[in-house]
């Protein structure tokens, strides 16, 4: 029996993977490009970040039962399928590097920085491969529980800190500039492409097709009003300079924050809320990353490619997240090219292959249909 | 000597009486409570019938009843009989005309003979015929209805099923008068042959669950059912998980309401617990009491079990975890009063922690498994020695035995008996792992745990529904229990929605106000 998933549980998974790196690691990011216009830049890559959705799902729905690197092979055969394959093996390893370096430093910098770090990697690469296993439905109920943790985490870090917010410090807006801020966007934009690149992949496993294109903008706009809140807090309590002194800003918020004495640190509280959203990116990259090489190397169970694929993701985020100079430098830099150019570039292509095929598109369609 | 009784048990009863004692003598040899009593009853004609029964399972008025039935009305209706054509037919002639039996058969193999007998049956065999007749004498003790041990209610009805699968049955059916509540029965257990009844509401049950329940219980290949522990284990979801996917309740009034939802009862002959499937997790943090009380106060104690749920899965890990590697997490003034208590204490924080909750369980067990006054004995040491002796010895601080107190208690506030024993279980993985790897520990444990529950079903339920996959309009009789004039609609489980018309809510009625001019 095919699996499929809720859209609700698609939009939940689309918030999951954005929020966790989005409000943790992005928004050091951008303050130390843009400052005090942090949020302004948030909300510019919200908005195209909706738009990349929008695009994803019209691309998808062309064949609504066949997912990207499906709709590839029917473009232009299994080998073209393979090399998008590829592309989207090399997005999600990339992705790996990025969603390792929030999940590893929120918990060894903060609570245990003797550790040894590839205790965390093997932390994540273990639940992750137990996701797995579980399949993608267990994964989205898990997200939709990481929901409501980004809700519970959200609202107390409101109340913890709004003795403390000045409004003031968000001002003057467009300090940095219209241009550097839709530039700076663009590290908040690998986050909404880990999104995209997701729903291009289990797209055709989400129920409803007819609101594909409102349960996406949904899933998007709800994350980005979850994650825009942060750099608004960011900017008024800790002001942007210090926000942008710290590889993870929203800890450092979370360490002022407090309500009362008893709960006077909310690093606890927001490893608490925050850690399935982390853990539903983990294993959304390595699902997405399985199906990748399950497509290149044309291997039909999907269980036996999941710990080589585990191995080789987590050892990429262990290389990467072993060094903070490496980890940043590869976030801020090479992360965003390869990000960028494959989650913009593979769709795009794509939909102008399917312009010139529509005919090929059409009958893939129609034979799915009969079957 | 299996396969001469296998044989023997094929056979059919034949003409030859001497043949059909002899048979059913020889299977049932060694048996020293099997009662075979010979008469006749007819005086000119003289005619031969052996009974057969167990002595302890029979109610022996009934018996008496129908042997006098043979003697004294037999007689009158074959007085005209030609001897030729006496014995055509005679077992059926009796059962019509002479027996004032309630529940009579005509048997004709050997097989049905020796379980009706085995059963609590009676079996009268006639001389020359080849059909035995069986009448239903069961009756033995019985322990009488009484009030649950497992599931106390302060408000609530108080009657609780017992050993006798009838009474067990007739209890749910005092409370569901609908001609649409089914009861079908089954027998499993090649010795035991244990009977099951699975009840459901043909109007709620969803399509395909009776079915399913049948098909799993067809399944069971097993030689004897003592109690419905053994069905729970072989029809489960998840056979190596942890959490019970099927409920077992004491209580007819929960059965009741069940089975109402939609849901499908299974009673096993022998055991006071029926069995309820598809389970939810949280159903075992409801109580019959929520139902009963007003839906506010019922509310407020269901919140104190969920937060009971937590203390008893988390506390101790938690405490473990702060004060063994964040202790900065913890605020200062707490932080000292840990820390001065702990000062003599020579073990490790996960050290103390796993020593209080052993000792914890050790005492339950105990406790649960003595005479109810050495019972209480080992409860007064027990708590002595874990509380203030261990504390004086410098063995445990004072904070973690008012933390292993606290869980305890909170594990015990847990109205289902086997969900509790659930989470007592799940807690010694979070707590080593949080005592070793901190707060890493905690969250890998707690991340598979949590994967773990959601990838669990009840009989193509998910278990953990309906917080995930999210069922608004369930939402009603989850974390609080709303009104029942707001509780329009069944669960979403059940395949006809509607419980209750619209428009339930009380009004205040005109003119009941003070202002009377």
């Amino acid at each position: 029996m095919k699996v499929q998933i809720s859209n609700g549980i698609f939009m939940a998974l689309i918030i999951n993977m954005v929020y966790a790196k989005a409000i943790g690691l992005t928004q050091g990011s951008i303050a130390r490009e843009v400052g005090g216009d942090m949020w302004i830049s948030t909300l510019f890559s919200t908005i195209q970040g909706c738009l990349m959705m929008l695009l994803t799902v019209y691309l998808i729905r062309k064949t609504p039962s066949l997912n990207i690197i499906e709709q590839s092979e029917v473009l232009l055969g299994k080998w073209f399928g393979k090399i998008i394959s590829l592309l989207l093996f090399f997005f999600f390893v990339g992705a790996a590097g990025a969603v390792f370096t929030t999940f590893v430093y929120h918990l060894k910098d903060y609570f245990l920085p003797e550790a040894p770090t590839f205790l965390f990697i093997l932390a994540g690469m273990v639940i992750a491969v137990f996701a797995l296993y579980h399949g993608i439905e267990v994964i989205g109920r898990m997200a939709l529980i990481g929901v409501f943790s980004i809700l519970m985490l959200n609202i107390l870090i409101i109340i913890g800190s709004m003795s403390d917010f000045d409004i003031k410090e968000l001002l003057p807006i467009f300090d940095a500039g219209l241009v550097p801020d839709v530039w700076a966007s663009r590290h908040n934009n690998t986050d909404w492409a880990m999104a995209t690149l997701m729903a291009a992949m289990i797209l055709p496993k989400v129920k409803e097709n007819k609101t594909w294109s409102k349960s996406g903008a949904y899933g998007i706009l709800l994350g980005g009003a979850f994650v825009v809140l942060w750099p608004i807090l960011e900017s008024g309590v800790l002001s942007a300079e210090v926000a942008g002194q710290y590889i993870i800003s929203c800890m450092q918020m979370a360490r002022s924050a407090e309500i009362g004495l008893f709960i006077h640190r909310y690093e606890m509280i927001m490893i608490a809320f925050f850690a399935l959203s982390s853990i539903t990116q983990i294993i959304m990259t390595f699902y997405c990353a399985t199906i990748s090489v399950q497509r290149i190397f044309g291997i039909k169970k999907f269980n036996r490619t999941i710990i080589p694929v585990s191995f080789v993701l987590s050892a990429f985020g262990y290389w990467v997240v072993l060094d903070h100079h490496r980890a940043i430098s590869y976030i801020e830099s090479y992360w965003v090219l390869l990000a960028m150019s494959i989650s913009v570039g593979v769709p795009i292509i794509l939909l102008l292959l399917g312009l010139l095929f529509k005919k090929k598109l059409k009958n893939a369609n129609a034979e799915n249909l009969g079957t | 000597m299996e396969n001469n009784l296998d044989q023997h048990l094929k056979k059919e009863l034949t003409a030859n009486y001497e043949e059909n004692k002899l048979l059913i003598q020889k299977i049932l040899t060694d048996n020293g409570d099997l009662i075979v009593r010979e008469f006749f009853f007819h005086q000119k004609k003289n005619i031969a019938i052996v009974c057969f029964y167990i002595d302890g399972l029979v109610n022996t008025n009934i018996i008496g009843s129908v042997i006098d039935s043979f003697i004294y009305q037999a007689p009158r209706l074959l007085r005209d009989m030609d001897i030729n054509t006496l014995y055509t037919n005679l077992p059926d002639k009796i059962n019509k005309h002479i027996l004032h039996a309630h529940s009579v058969k005509l048997i004709s193999k050997v097989a049905d003979v020796i379980d009706a007998i085995l059963s609590g049956d009676s079996v009268f065999i006639i001389e020359k015929c080849d059909q035995a007749i069986l009448v239903s004498t069961r009756g033995w003790a019985d322990r009488a209805v009484s009030e649950p041990q497992t599931e106390q209610v302060v408000i609530g009805p108080r009657d609780g099923f017992t050993e006798n699968l009838r009474t067990n049955t007739a209890l749910v059916r005092r409370r569901i008068k609908d001609p649409l509540l089914s009861i079908k029965s089954t027998v499993v257990g090649k010795s035991s042959k244990t009977t099951l009844n699975i009840a459901y509401h043909r109007g709620t049950v969803k399509k395909g669950l009776v079915e399913e329940v049948m098909k799993r219980l067809d399944n069971i290949d097993i030689d004897g059912i003592i109690d419905s522990g053994y069905i729970s284990e072989l029809i489960e979801d998840a056979p190596l998980s942890p959490f019970t996917t099927v409920q077992s309740t004491e209580r007819p009034d929960k059965v009741a309401a069940s089975i109402l939802e939609g849901r499908v009862a299974i009673f096993v002959d022998n055991s006071p617990f029926v069995l309820i499937v598809p389970t939810y997790f949280w159903q075992f943090l409801q109580a019959s009491d929520d139902y009963y009380s007003r839906y506010m106060a019922g509310s407020f104690f269901r919140l104190i079990r969920y937060f009971a749920f937590i203390i008893s899965l988390v506390l101790t890990s938690i405490y473990v975890m702060l004060v063994s590697f964040h202790q900065e997490m913890i605020p200062t003034a707490l932080a000292l009063t840990i820390a001065s208590g702990r000062e003599v204490v020579p073990f490790p924080v996960l050290i103390e922690a796993l020593i209080m909750e052993i000792s914890f369980e050790l005492m339950r067990e105990a406790g649960l498994r003595m005479p109810k006054p050495v019972g209480q004995a080992v409860s007064i040491v027990g708590s002595l020695v874990i509380g203030q002796a261990a504390v004086q010895a410098g063995l445990v601080s004072p904070f973690m035995v008012i933390i292993v107190a606290i869980t305890g208690i909170a594990s015990f506030v847990m109205p289902n008996y086997a969900a509790s024993f659930s989470i007592r279980l799940v807690r010694f993985p979070l707590l080593i792992a949080s005592g070793t790897l901190g707060l890493l520990g905690f969250t890998v444990v707690f991340s598979l745990i949590a994967i773990h529950a959601l990838s669990l079903r009840s009989f193509g339920e998910s278990y953990l529904a309906p917080a995930t996959p999210f069922q608004p309009s369930d939402q009603k009789d989850m974390i609080i229990r709303f009104p029942w004039w707001s509780m329009e609609r069944l669960p979403h489980l059940a395949k006809q929605r509607q419980r209750a018309s619209d428009s339930q809510k009380p009004k205040n009625p005109q003119g009941n106000n003070n202002n009377e001019g």
